[in-house]
């Protein structure tokens, strides 16, 4: 069905392949991520920048599926990512913008977030086989210039890259960041989008100019579109368990992540709570009994 | 004018040149040519046809470079797919820069107009068209200008109006950073079109 000399081929084959499995350190390998540069460089035009640079999410064939069937569901899932981005980004949510979509060779083109992920601020450890190479290295040199920086932490000013390892709730700056992933996944929320996964290695903190520093939420394989407070506080629950299994102590944290949602939700915000309440002693999966 | 190449697509598409011409006098006849040409029967007919073969778009729609290329990008794929939706790969970038599934509507909108004064041109062929930039010239009177001037060519409000994307609030004025996000909206509207609806 796919002939290995396609286009978008191709185009993967002179890209740099970043890790296996996107779902982070998820057992079922469903896709690969690319660094590359769709549009090459224009004659006169020797910066660099980091704007140029897109992240591939190539969801490769399944040998174990019927070809028809494997080309359907992955037309699909590679589409209903694309919408959920382009609905976040209507509602003003930090989301990398799509660049390039190649649904029938199983291809989404993201715009190359230059940042860290907030599980590796937090000191969170390595994310499975993501960026085995690259973290290595990073994390030689952010100890090294840990000292300094910690010192004149500012996130306005966006020396975002010192590590928070040891940090509490307490610290202005791991504050602004939670009250910063609360305000963005309520507006997500608002524009009825469910992430399906929101853990601390989606949610990356990155400059897009100087002087501004954006939390932006990713992946969004396992977004859909729902209005059901459910879903709402289920996302939420989601969040909570991940805090607290990658990132000890964590309480704190997580209740200033759910103020910033309050203060940005409105009035929604007390039945999705309530909800919350529920879901937190039953569980994710709703009791199917009755 | 700039040159791109394109080294995974067929080679006969595997080169875009865009040109910039700002102060353009002649967008009238421009496109009176263009509609002509389109119907000019016999060997006459090829060679104007082959004489006006690029995409004209107005530049007051295009937000940036990477908007353009990305229109230009999805058009190719969908060429190299044999997936065009409209009968020529240029066509196929107006089509893909329009929020609307309606080629008509697409080319009024995005295409040559009578009041067009900042146009771009945009040919999507084989490598090494050497002569690419002499044509252009030929054809359109204006001046020929660097693309570094698109963002500030565009019309937002035109731009707002035909993504239906809310304007900013009128008491606060427009950030940068506001600028940027839509940018990046309509980045992603284009990239996305073919799967959106």
């Amino acid at each position: 069905m796919q002939t290995s000399s396609s286009s978008t081929q191709l185009l993967l084959a002179s890209s740099t392949l970043i890790s296996q499995g996107a779902e982070a350190a998820s057992p079922l390998r469903i896709s690969k991520v690319f660094k590359a540069r769709l549009h090459p460089a224009s004659r006169n035009d020797a910066k660099n920048s980091p704007d140029e640079f897109v992240l591939l999410k190539y969801r490769f064939n399944k040998q174990y599926r019927h070809p028809t069937l494997d080309g359907t569901l992955t037309k699909a899932r590679v589409t209903g990512e694309a919408r959920a981005i382009v609905k976040c980004q209507r509602a003003g949510v930090n989301v990398p913008s799509v660049r390039m979509v190649d649904a029938s060779e199983g291809v989404l083109g993201l715009h190359w977030i230059d940042g860290k992920s907030v599980r590796f601020l937090l000191g969170g450890g390595a994310e499975g086989e993501e960026e085995v190479d690259e973290s290595t290295v990073e994390d030689v040199v952010d100890e090294e210039e840990e000292e300094d920086l910690l010192a004149g932490y500012d996130i306005s000013k966006g020396t975002i890259y010192t590590r928070l390892v040891g940090r509490d709730a307490s610290d202005e700056a791991v504050e602004e960041i939670m009250q910063k992933i609360g305000t963005e996944i309520a507006k997500m929320h608002r524009a009825d989008v469910i992430h399906g996964d929101l853990t601390t290695s989606n949610m990356m903190l990155y400059h897009p100019r100087s002087g501004r520093t954006d939390l932006v939420l990713i992946d969004f394989g396992l977004a859909y579109t729902s209005t059901l407070v459910e879903d709402k506080a289920v996302d939420l629950y989601v969040l909570e368990r991940a805090f607290s299994s990658t990132h000890p102590a964590s309480e704190d944290l997580v209740t200033l992540v759910l103020k910033a949602y309050e203060k940005t939700m409105g009035k929604e915000w007390k039945s999705i709570s309530r909800r919350l309440d529920d879901v937190r002693l039953r569980g994710r999966k709703r009791s199917m009994v009755g | 004018m700039e040159t791109f190449a394109y080294p995974q697509f067929p080679s006969d598409v595997s080169s875009v040149h865009i040109g910039l011409f700002k102060n353009v006098t002649n967008a009238a006849q421009l496109k009176q040519r263009l509609i002509s040409a389109a119907t000019m029967p016999g060997p006459e007919g090829e060679q104007e046809r082959a004489a006006v073969n690029f995409a004209f778009i107005d530049a007051r729609l295009i937000c940036s470079l990477v908007h353009l290329q990305t229109a230009i990008y999805q058009a190719i794929l969908a060429h190299a797919q044999g997936a065009l939706r409209t009968r020529t790969v240029h066509s196929e970038v107006l089509w893909a820069l329009s929020p609307s599934t309606n080629i008509t509507d697409a080319i009024r909108r995005y295409g040559v107009s009578d009041t067009t004064e900042s146009l771009i041109l945009v040919r999507i062929g084989a490598q090494g068209g050497t002569s690419v930039e002499t044509q252009m010239a030929s054809i359109v009177k204006g001046d020929l200008s660097s693309l570094e001037s698109l963002p500030d060519i565009a019309d937002w409000t035109l731009i707002r109006k035909y993504h239906k994307i809310t304007a900013p609030d009128s008491k606060k004025s427009v950030t940068d950073a506001d600028l940027e996000k839509s940018r990046a909206l309509v980045v992603s509207l284009v990239a996305a079109k073919g799967v959106l609806s």
